[in-house]
């Protein structure tokens, strides 16, 4: 079993690629390398979404560079598509990495008819029922006690699923994180807590977020295990976490995993100088050579099967073309008219919105209400 | 049976009624709704082996078992968000706020998850949920057991607000709730729990939210209000009566939606309205219906709207009475409408 509250965060993989401990047999080239097309995939992704925010095709996003392995590996521990997950703002490779096709995350950032959110939201919020991907809130935190009821609510049904709920550093400090972590450690429900401590909420150092020494601990105050990894080592997340979502699938209580990694870039494009304002070029340089993509090419090397630069460049170019592709599709589609703002507020169109939407359809269509 | 599957509702036979209060009436709805669909679970502080403060759950626990009816950690956000995601993942919850007062810090979870999840996810995800509180003055309760946050929930799209004054209306609004699809806020009038009792059917039956209800008929103004306030309504109506005066007694039940079709036909019969509340006055919800009414019927108006209300103080102790809009300070309200 892995051991909870380490002081240090678990590794599989070294910086320069090498095997810390046995690697376990189903780590082959061949899985290895999906998990690196998986990475390189949601980091181009993270590219061409800011060269969209750029040319103003789009308003927002919330890169996350640098991590992908936590997201990727997520995805890859748990039964995607089966479990449940109420993610936050930075997790589109996580979606991607469940099963979201690009076209729906890219539509949901452009806000065209495409959009299963319908373009309600502001960009890169996204929710996708098809894979159990509850759509996410701004309001941080705010997930936590949901994903805890989601799992009180599959403990109750007795069905064979998990609830996973994510966060940033920044959200432990919120009194819905205590809330929620406090509710699932008490109804012991089968609820997957993990953390992916980037270090900064927007401009705040988790050093100035909290006095305590790291995130994991805090799970010892409401009686659940917490584990310490590795964030930039896919390998580590994978064991880590899949052992750790089969003892919560098995019966055992909530989890919390922090998975220690870095945000590269900025937290939107409202702090693109992120270096000027708030953090040092030196500690991003020190987290690019650490970089969680880098390190699955030193351990495919080190294992004597490299990643070619062709293969890499065409990795590269495949994830620039599927891109393109959801955007053009995307606008193809679109934009959603006035008529969407009044459905799915309720379940039904209760008479004073009825006549609300008769007034703007006089406005917007210049014919009598 | 599977625990997503539901029965027919339970009934006795149409026409036969008996005599409940309006905590009986509420207490009954849960048990019916239990019985009715296993999705359905109670929960909240102290609502188990306790029964909830107010005896609201009292015996769902020793009939249902701990599983369908349970106490949680002291905690509003805790208990309205999981209130969220065990609708999402398709159950029917009925959570219980201990006291209206104390939905401070449950309120992101309402506002942010509850009343958007249908909106922002395109109709993908949805929260029916009810959240039961015990809400309004007049028992003694000082600031923090008293107050009527309503205005507050109804200014935000996507939830439902309801507040029953009597036990068929009580059980009716709370059946119809829990098997809506959105989330509600149900406040209940603390001081009408035991005060106030009425005929209530032994059949299944629900009262469609929306609808509000002619209390007496008049045709000289209508006094328009909701929960606690009604008993009191009623007493102003009958003293004007006294005096040849025929006042109209609308009880709205719910506040989102709002029944404005019998408001504005009723003050377009009798030409004036006094509109009564014990929120404070600044933002009271009756202000969005007095708005409405003089948009509608200015100028069939015989008199401005009047409206009585709390005071736009924090709910004071001592004078917990006198805070409250009496049937004296109704009906005074009501002679300056008529002799405007």
């Amino acid at each position: 079993m892995i051991q909870p509250f380490t002081s240090d965060p678990l590794q599989w993989v070294a910086e320069d690629g090498r095997p810390i401990r046995e690697l376990p047999a189903r780590f082959t080239p061949g899985v290895l390398r999906d998990l690196y097309r998986e990475m390189v995939r949601a980091r181009e992704f993270d590219k061409k979404l800011v060269t969209l925010l750029r040319q103003g095709r789009t308003t927002f996003y919330a890169q996350a560079s640098g991590m992908e392995a936590t997201q990727v590996g997520l995805a890859r521990s748990i039964r995607a598509g089966h479990d449940w997950v109420w993610p936050y703002y930075r997790d589109h490779a996580l979606a991607l990495a469940l099963g979201v096709p690009m076209l729906d995350l890219v539509s949901q950032c452009l806000g065209t008819n495409s959009d299963l959110c319908r373009g309600r939201q502001m960009p890169h919020h996204f929710g996708a029922a098809r894979q159990n991907l509850v759509s996410i809130s701004s309001s941080i935190a705010s997930q936590v006690p949901p994903a805890a009821g989601n799992a009180m609510a599959q403990k109750y049904l007795g069905v064979d699923e998990i609830t996973v709920c994510t966060f940033g550093d920044g959200a432990t400090s919120e009194g819905d994180w205590h809330a929620g972590m406090n509710m699932a450690g008490a109804a012991q429900a089968p609820c997957l807590f993990v953390c992916e401590n980037n270090q900064w909420a927007i401009s705040t150092n988790l050093r100035a977020q909290t006095a305590s020494e790291n995130i994991h601990i805090k799970a010892k105050a409401y009686g659940m295990p917490g584990y310490y990894v590795d964030g930039n080592d896919i390998v580590a997340v994978i064991e880590v976490l899949s052992q750790v979502a089969e003892q919560v699938r098995a019966g055992n209580g909530p989890a919390l995993v922090e998975c220690l990694t870095y945000r590269i870039g900025s937290h939107s494009n409202a702090d693109a100088d992120a270096e000027k304002n708030y953090r040092t070029r030196e500690e991003v340089n020190a987290w690019l050579a650490r970089d969680p993509i880098v390190r699955v090419e030193r351990l495919l090397d080190h294992l004597g099967a490299p990643v070619s630069a062709e293969e890499r460049a065409d990795l590269i170019s495949a994830a620039h073309r599927e891109v393109d592709e959801a955007v053009l599709k995307a606008e193809a589609s679109g934009q959603p008219d006035w008529r969407i703002m009044f459905e799915d507020v309720y379940a039904d169109l209760p008479v004073h919105l009825r006549e609300q939407a008769a007034f703007l359809r006089a406005e917007q269509e210049g014919v009598q209400a | 049976m599977t625990a997503t599957q539901s029965k027919p509702a339970a009934s006795g036979s149409a026409g036969e009624t008996r005599t409940l209060t309006l905590i009986q009436a509420i207490t009954e709805a849960m048990q019916e709704e239990l019985a009715r669909d296993e999705r359905v679970v109670v929960f909240g502080e102290d609502v188990g082996a306790r029964g909830g403060v107010f005896l609201a759950t009292a015996g769902l626990q020793e009939q249902f078992g701990q599983k369908r009816v349970f106490d949680t950690p002291l905690s509003e956000a805790s208990i309205v968000g999981a209130a969220v995601g065990m609708a999402v993942r398709g159950l029917r919850p009925i959570a219980e706020i201990q006291f209206a007062d104390y939905m401070g810090p449950g309120f992101d979870q309402i506002i942010s998850q509850a009343a958007k999840i249908r909106y922002r996810s395109g109709g993908q995800f949805s929260a029916p949920l009810v959240i039961r509180t015990p809400s309004g003055g007049g028992v003694k309760g000082g600031h923090h057991h008293s107050q009527s946050p309503e205005s507050y929930f109804t200014h935000t799209p996507g939830l439902k607000v309801v507040m029953p004054s009597t036990p068929y209306d009580a059980k009716g609004l709370l059946k119809a709730a829990v098997r809506g699809g959105d989330p509600v806020i149900y406040f209940e009038p603390k001081r009408l729990y035991r005060a106030v009792k009425g005929q209530v059917p032994t059949h299944d039956y629900t009262v469609e939210l929306g609808k509000g209800a002619v209390r007496r008929e008049g045709t000289d103004l209508t006094i328009i209000g909701y929960g606690g306030v009604m008993p009191d309504a009623e007493k102003a109506a009958q003293a004007l009566a006294a005096e040849g005066v025929q006042a109209e007694v609308i009880d709205l039940r719910s506040l989102v939606p709002w029944d404005r079709d019998l408001v504005l036909t009723s003050v377009a019969k009798t030409g004036r309205a006094v509109l009564v509340s014990e929120a404070p006055r600044t933002s009271n919800f009756m202000g969005e219906v007095a708005y409405v009414i003089q948009e509608h019927l200015f100028d069939q108006l015989l008199a401005p709207v009047m409206q009585v209300a709390g005071f736009d103080t924090p709910y004071p102790y001592v004078q917990d009475k006198v805070y409250l809009p009496g049937a004296n300070r109704i009906a005074a309200a009501c002679v300056r409408a008529l002799n405007y």
